[in-house]
């Protein structure tokens, strides 16, 4: 299937929420690692390549969003990776802060798993 | 040998320079208006000083500067007073995701303060709030934080903050707790993530309850 | 392994600390990856058992990451004929100051071109005293090859080696607490920084404040070695990451106007 082979970073302070994108996203085929912040996200881009970051923003240490910041400042093609931010916020202020550090989707939590798979299917480039 | 006789002149390599630390006097003044070179040291001189508390929350709010804002957050922890937890625990409303985070870690360092505190968080109008506090319930030793995690879940309407109480007595619940996720999933049947949450919560407090075999 | 009932307790401790830093729901599934070896877990959690042991060349990689790495970017930094500064903090007993010195003065071609400065810290005055003796047993000096035991060491007796005085002569011992900015400071700033397998001991708060007095210790730029198991991540944003083919470490940004 198109999926195998696309590697995918959750980066989410809670495990369970780790533990929850793992399964419906290695269900489909991805391959998944994860990281526990922002800075932990960083150390492992720093040794990997990803196809895909889905990334909370309460995190301890550093918030996703500037944790995208960081990585939009990266030399390329680090710098241009897909980012999904989840955030249980839903406000328009949000949305646009999200946009503003570099985000490329956004979505609300509690996520389902069908989101995810299609919002991750789409932001890999992966044809329907 | 290359290697440097001890007999030499010490450490000439221009250390942190014990002049440029500000009294206490200049301290203030300098959160509030110094170079970042001074608001550094201003930071890391103000625990002991009267007023720094507020001082420091106040700086760090408007502080551009990632390492100065870092300096200014450990301060307030190393202060370790009521009053530092008074000026953290407002910055858990901030609409900055930064200073919720920098106010939590902060708070998460105290412990022993934080937790007359926790009770009011979790009942607090702002969603946010309830979520962010418990993770200081996490933190708190004693069966209270989990009784008071299962009295949040038997109320509380945001899936989120939910989520984030179940996943606290993912780790620090007893079987105490397993009626009450059971109610919870039943109030939020059809939310995926909630049913996964609660499931692997009881599952992990029926396991960790049962009796042990003998080794 | 097998242990008596009154180890059980340090035991059960271990084992916590390797759930936790692997995000295990259950010992089950901690258990699981310890059999699947997943990760090297094997590795950290016999490391998690020895962890109080020091040994000379002990996490070599690092060193090899000093001497392919980190100081060519200081010297680039720097210039030409600039002092190096180095810090082995806590330094214990001397093995790793003294290892540090030791693999300079094998591995590094630019070792003669430099002042390099080593300096040795510990809370502990006992273990100071031992490392300025200089004298060690075999089991410090497993994992060096005979022929530099034999070049920078002299034997004393059935298990005792000393130093060579020209190398107990290059490192300067002083007392600090990592936690105390006042302490701390004193030694200056520094190009490398060793901080290996001591801020897992302390409590969050602790933690960070010793990272924060830590980066006051170094150039910017400077770099910070902690030990493998051990990652900023969970620490501090003060620094950034460096990934270099011997080891992960971590750098205070160059460039900015405080500390």
């Amino acid at each position: 299937m198109a999926e195998a082979g696309k590697r995918v970073l959750v980066v989410d302070d809670a495990a369970l929420v780790r533990l929850y994108y793992r399964g419906a996203l290695e269900s489909h085929g991805y391959e998944v690692e994860e990281a526990l912040n922002g800075l932990e996200a960083l150390e492992k881009i720093s040794g990997a390549a990803f196809d895909l970051l889905v990334v909370d923003v309460n995190m301890p240490q550093m918030d996703g969003l500037t944790f995208v910041a960081k990585l939009r400042d990266l030399p390329l093609p680090v710098a241009a990776t897909p980012v999904l931010i989840t955030s249980t916020e839903s406000g328009p202020q949000d949305f646009a802060a999200a946009r503003a550090a570099g985000a490329n989707f956004y979505i609300t939590k509690p996520v389902t798993p069908e989101q995810l798979v299609a919002l991750a299917a789409m932001l890999c480039g992966i044809a329907p | 040998m290359p290697l440097i006789r001890k007999s030499a002149t010490p450490a000439a390599a221009s250390p942190p320079d014990a002049a440029k630390v500000p009294d206490a006097a200049n301290v203030l003044e300098a959160l509030a208006s110094g170079t970042e070179e001074e608001r550094w040291e201003a930071a890391r001189a103000a625990p002991g000083i009267p007023g720094a508390a507020k001082a420091l929350a106040d700086a760090a709010k408007r502080e551009t500067s990632p390492g100065v804002r870092e300096a200014m957050f450990t301060a307030l922890t190393r202060i370790a007073s009521p009053e530092s937890v008074e000026q953290l625990v407002p910055l858990l409303r901030s609409d900055d995701a930064w200073l919720r985070t920098a106010a939590l870690d902060s708070l998460r360092a105290m412990k022993s303060l934080v937790g007359p505190y926790v009770p009011n968080l979790l009942h607090d109008a702002n969603s946010d709030v309830r979520l962010l506090a418990c993770e200081l319930a996490r933190e708190q030793p004693g069966k209270e934080s989990a009784a008071l995690l299962c009295e949040l879940l038997e109320t509380e309407q945001e899936p989120n903050v939910c989520a984030s109480a179940v996943e606290v007595l993912a780790e620090i619940g007893g079987p105490e707790a397993l009626p009450v996720l059971a109610r919870c999933e039943e109030r939020f049947r059809g939310v995926s993530f909630l049913e996964f949450a609660i499931r692997i919560t009881a599952d992990r407090i029926r396991a960790s309850s049962s009796p042990k075999p003998r080794a | 392994m097998s242990f008596s009932d009154a180890k059980r307790y340090y035991v059960e401790r271990r084992i916590a600390e390797r759930m936790v830093a692997t995000a295990a729901l259950s010992f089950a599934s901690y258990f699981a990856r310890l059999r699947m070896d997943l990760d090297g877990e094997v590795e950290h959690f016999v490391n998690a058992f020895t962890v109080n042991e020091t040994y000379f060349y002990r996490e070599d990689h690092q060193l090899r990451c000093l001497t392919t790495n980190l100081l060519a970017e200081r010297v680039a930094a720097k210039g030409p004929s600039a002092a190096i500064r180095i810090w082995s903090v806590p330094c214990s007993t001397g093995e790793e100051p003294y290892s540090i010195a030791i693999w300079l003065l094998e591995n590094w071609p630019l070792v003669d071109r430099h002042e390099i400065e080593i300096v040795a810290s510990d809370i502990d005055t006992a273990v100071l005293e031992k490392a300025r003796e200089g004298l060690f047993g075999k089991r410090a000096l497993m994992r060096l090859p005979t022929e530099i035991v034999a070049k920078y060491f002299t034997p004393e007796g059935p298990d005792a080696w000393r130093i060579l005085a020209d190398l107990r002569d290059s490192v300067r011992f002083t007392q600090v607490n990592i936690v105390k900015p006042e302490e701390t400071r004193p030694n200056g700033r520094f190009d490398v920084v060793f901080c290996r397998n001591v801020l897992i001991y302390f409590d969050d708060a602790s933690r960070r404040i010793a990272a924060e007095n830590l980066y006051e210790n170094l150039e910017p730029g400077g770099f910070i070695c902690l030990g493998h198991t051990e990652s900023m991540s969970r620490i501090s944003p003060l620094f950034e990451v460096r990934r270099f083919a011997d080891a992960i470490v971590y750098r205070r940004p160059p460039g900015e106007r405080h500390g």
